[in-house]
């Protein structure tokens, strides 16, 4: 193949502006295995001799345990998101019933409605139930809207199963909840995964609501344990680096994992 | 039920059946109802009910720490039309809104174009690189920020001297006349890779036959792009643009994080509003007030997605 100029200044204008978005990141991941004074005498050059102790001593500091909150929370509100989603959006896709259009049009336009605008309502239930600064009451709303994105990326998948499958079940006795929960979900996996991998991005990033729900310092999620970090550590930028880049890795390597069915995810939201 | 069934005439099959036939389908309503019942109940105790309460407590004069509330009407609103800091917040989601669907959609657009026809090796590295500030945290992204943005020895200070301009002498984050462009850049940053993805994956279902066909009667790469990628994504840029209002009207963690919306209200949001009003001076009433208005932009433009997401599904 001929490289033409025109293919040269391409190449230099992708690769350039990949460059210049991915240099904050290549930053943030370098300067966190450096010591202070490196981090600011040569920023972008290799540490001298990687200084691991950052991450010793960030994990030390509450990183372990905020990761492990946040593990518990996102793990169990994405059970449970797939769980009523695939349930609701199997009912409204294959099943006739009365107010079945309402309901569906009801679960997805909440999508529009912004968590910002019922935080006080959602912190005054809270409170009177007593799930305030709770991983319960972090847990339930995640779960409430996390259902309409499911549903509407479910509902689309199940309008296509096949129905053969289901006459199948139905012969062999399988009842509603039999039909769903083992014939159909575990033959809905790939639609399933780009949820799971969708809502755990999105809940392990969560901050707006942790901040009105969580106070109990042992109880904080990563987005909000970093702010602790933000105040205490505002000159010890080594270790408030690597903080950011442990609290970053688990979504990045599930990102680049499932990578795939994460852009499926956010393809079929779009369209 | 039986009522109606008598209505009917002597013939006796035709009731029989209709009750039988009934009887199923009273079943399979059963089904449905019980399938649906776990997600509606939760969204609409925790989505729904929390709405309209938003709405009623914008009425009233309430703090959360108050144990009385006080009915005063539409005070909250009227006290609104003439407080300086929501407009501030109501214009600076205005201009994130425009600035973000002007340079993330542009920029987007363009490097999924690159992407898409321009370069034959790296595609896939190209695309992962500039999607991975997007499944940060906003809260990990804003601190990272705040760090490049120290006003004195920041990476974006360095950056500017490297090309021979002078760093803002009150900082990044201080000036308020930059401020908001300040976290503009961050939100762009953040998102394009986002905007870009989107767009790529609906250039790469562009018939190839199309640009074939272009090439033979000798078109150049730009005429190709004006004159059948564009044409044939042109719903898909809709949905980006909308997803990118919806974004920017939503904004809260980058500015909680970055400005806590200082200095002096500078870049303060109606997301950073509503939970100062709540949260930092007791005024959950004027904080719902504030609520119910950013509630109506964004099932404003939620509906408009709805329409363009739903009836193209129903047609087909």
């Amino acid at each position: 193949m001929k490289l033409r100029f025109s293919t040269i200044i391409v190449y230099l204008l992708v690769g350039g502006y990949t460059l210049l978005v991915s240099l904050p990141i290549v930053w943030m991941f370098l300067s966190s295995t450096k010591t202070v004074r490196e981090l600011f005498s040569s920023p972008f050059a290799l540490p001298q001799e990687p200084q691991w102790s950052n991450f010793a001593k960030a994990w030390e500091s509450g990183i372990s345990q905020y990761l492990v909150n946040s593990l518990i929370v996102t793990t169990l509100s994405v059970v449970l998101i797939v769980l009523v989603s695939a349930l609701a959006a199997y009912a409204l896709a294959r099943i006739n019933f009365p107010g079945r259009i309402a309901i569906y049009l009801l679960l997805i336009a909440g999508f529009a409605i912004p968590v910002h605008t019922v935080l006080v309502p959602l912190y005054r239930s809270l409170n009177s139930v007593g799930l305030l600064n709770t991983h319960a009451g972090l847990i339930l709303p995640y779960v409430a809207f996390g259902i309409p994105f499911s549903v509407l990326l479910l509902y689309a998948f199940f309008l296509e199963f096949p129905s053969e499958i289901e006459d199948a079940a139905r012969i062999d006795g399988c009842n509603i909840w039999q039909l769903v929960l083992r014939v159909v979900m575990p033959l809905s996996l790939p639609a399933l995964v780009s949820v799971v991998v969708f809502q755990s991005v999105f809940l392990w990033n969560e901050f707006s609501l942790a901040l009105i729900v969580i106070r109990d310092d042992a109880l904080r999620t990563i987005p909000l344990g970093l702010t602790k970090f933000q105040g205490q550590w505002s000159t010890n930028w080594t270790l408030m680096l690597a903080s950011l880049s442990m609290a970053t890795l688990p979504v990045l390597i599930l990102f680049i994992i499932l990578q795939r069915q994460f852009i499926r995810s956010l393809v079929g939201f779009s369209k | 039920m039986t009522n109606s069934v008598q209505t009917y005439d002597n013939q006796s099959e035709k009731p029989r059946k209709r009750r039988r036939a009934s009887a199923r389908q009273r079943s399979e309503w059963r089904d449905g109802y019980m399938l649906v019942a776990p997600a509606l109940i939760l969204f609409v105790l925790l989505v729904v009910y929390p709405m309209f309460n938003t709405i009623y407590l914008s009425f009233f004069n309430y703090g959360l720490t108050d144990a009385r509330i006080r009915f005063i009407g539409a005070n909250n609103f009227i006290e609104l039309m003439g407080d300086e800091v929501f407009w501030r917040a109501l214009r600076n989601n205005l201009t994130i809104l425009i600035v973000s669907v002007i340079v993330q959609v542009g920029v987007g657009l363009i490097l999924a174009a690159l992407i898409d026809r321009g370069i034959r090796w790296g595609k896939s590295i190209a695309r992962t690189l500039n999607f991975v500030p997007v499944v940060m945290s906003a809260v990990a992204v804003a601190i990272l920020w705040q760090l490049i943005y120290d006003p004195t020895v920041g990476l974006a200070n360095r950056f500017v001297s490297l090309i021979g301009l002078d760093p803002p002498s009150q900082g990044w984050l201080g000036d308020p006349r930059i401020v908001i462009y300040s976290i503009l850049v961050v939100a762009c940053w953040q998102y394009t890779g986002y905007v870009m993805i989107i767009i790529l994956a609906g250039m790469q279902s562009v018939s190839q036959e199309l640009y074939e066909a272009a090439a033979i009667d000798g078109a150049t790469e730009i005429q190709k792009f004006f004159s059948i990628t564009l044409p044939s994504i042109r719903n898909v840029n809709i949905a980006v643009i909308l997803i990118t209002m919806i974004g920017a009207v939503k904004v809260f963690d980058l500015v909680y994080i970055l400005t806590r919306g200082g200095p002096a209200n500078a870049s303060q949001v109606m997301g950073t509003y509503i939970y100062y009003n709540a949260f930092t001076v007791n005024r959950a009433g004027y904080a719902s007030a504030i609520s119910v208005v950013l509630l109506v932009f964004a099932l404003i433009l939620g509906f408009l997605q709805l329409r363009l997401s739903v009836r193209p599904r129903e047609a087909a």
